[in-house]
């Protein structure tokens, strides 16, 4: 099987995307890359594939009532959030409608994402999704609590599980936080990038990567 | 065996006929060093050690305190708990690399040995795949693409990526079980203490 991550975008190479494929979402602030980021992985709950979100920022149960919001009649055992905010130690808890919540002691608690994010899957397979999607917002947070060394072995690593999980993911960075350098040296652990700009008053995208060549500009 | 790559593996425990069955097991392809106590396991660790065999159980010194000073030691060798019961603990939240359950087989032994071997080999890749990404990233920043092209160091550089590419996805078969994940994971984690 392969993804249909074409939603909301429309670009031809993602209506069929290989299972392991990472995607970095990259634009500056305030434009919208986690929304797009929710809008794909609430596509993928519709057809009853798993969702997985690590947030650094909202809340779980803020990510959580967002996602209801996205997707009617969501099955929420197969939604699962690691909460990296960093309140209190390592812990996990379902919620009455049967989402699978994992905190983690902060975005730079590498051991404890892997742990939430190895549950995470467990549980999502165990109610019966198979393939699912994944969303990390974002690796800005990450790389304040650690170097970009570590968040590009980290963004690696965690590819290379999604490779053999078959799961697409995710990830989101604001363009403007970080050096030149840096953006390019994290680039490398994706296998695709989709760029977001504002621009004359418009909010468009494009996709690079993921064996094509750059696409043009597009609104959305 | 004292060739310099072959790996080091040191076992450390208390039972001497339990030790010796170990070594005999392990010294056709590593080389293998004793300890008796927890106390003798910290003397003879060094840098050149790859793989600690460390039973949980020893008078003295146990197993999870000689674990804590490998840790606070910084040292880069992995760590195999021996333990005589299946632990009662959440193994992913300790800090040890693999479980042994006593008494051990002699293909179980060696498998330990050689995943936890193929996960340094692992740290080693992505370590070097990491340097020459930076180099890349750097070059192309000062260069034009023109540049670029007739440029041997970049095509040396990228050809070495590409190649590091296939090697790490056929190391640990590209991080297939939840163990090498975490072990993975809390590695980058150590060194970033």
């Amino acid at each position: 099987m392969t993804y249909d991550l074409s939603e909301p975008l429309g670009f031809d190479a993602l209506t069929s995307v290989r299972p392991g494929s990472n995607i970095l979402v990259s634009g500056p602030a305030m434009t919208g890359k986690a929304d797009l980021a929710f809008t794909m992985l609430a596509d993928g709950s519709r057809r009853d594939e798993g969702a997985l979100v690590m947030t650094t920022g909202d809340r779980a149960d803020e990510v959580l009532d967002d996602y209801r919001a996205r997707v009617d009649d969501l099955d929420e055992s197969r939604v699962a959030v690691v909460d990296c905010r960093g309140e209190g130690s390592r812990s996990s808890e379902r919620t009455p409608d049967g989402a699978y919540v994992h905190h983690v002691s902060s975005p730079g608690d590498l051991t404890g994402i892997g742990i939430g994010i190895t549950k995470s899957l467990e549980t999502l397979a165990n109610n019966g999704a198979d393939d699912g999607r994944f969303a990390l917002d974002s690796l800005s947070t990450m790389l304040t609590y650690t170097d970009r060394k570590t968040v590009f072995k980290f963004c690696h690593v965690l590819s290379s599980r999604f490779d053999s999980a078959g799961y697409v993911g995710l990830f989101t960075i604001d363009s403007e936080a970080h050096d030149d350098q840096t953006i390019q040296v994290i680039k490398q652990a994706f296998d695709g990038m989709i760029e977001i700009r504002d621009h004359e008053g418009t909010r468009q995208a494009r996709l690079l990567g993921l064996a094509g060549q750059p696409t043009d500009w597009r609104e959305f | 065996m004292s060739d310099a790559d072959t790996p080091v593996v040191l076992i450390v425990e208390d039972e001497p006929d339990v030790a010796e069955t170990y070594r005999l097991w392990l010294e056709g392809d590593y080389e293998v060093r004793m300890a008796h106590s927890g106390d003798e396991g910290l003397e003879e660790l060094d840098e050149s050690v790859d793989v600690v065999l460390l039973d949980r159980m020893m008078p003295g010194l146990s197993g999870d305190e000689v674990l804590e000073r490998i840790r606070d030691r910084a040292l880069d060798c992995r760590v195999a708990m021996v333990t005589a019961v299946e632990p009662d603990f959440d193994i992913l939240e300790m800090g040890f690399d693999a479980y042994l359950c006593k008494p051990i087989k002699s293909d179980q032994l060696y498998d330990t040995v050689e995943n936890l071997l193929d996960r340094s080999e692992y740290d080693d890749l992505l370590q070097e795949y990491y340097s020459l990404v930076e180099k890349q990233a750097t070059l192309e920043a000062a260069k034009s693409s023109a540049e670029l092209t007739d440029n041997e160091e970049y095509r040396a550089v990228q050809d070495r990526i590409d190649e590091l590419q296939g090697n790490l996805s056929t190391t640990l078969d590209g991080i297939d079980s939840d163990e090498d994940f975490i072990a993975t994971l809390r590695g980058l984690d150590d060194l970033d203490e």
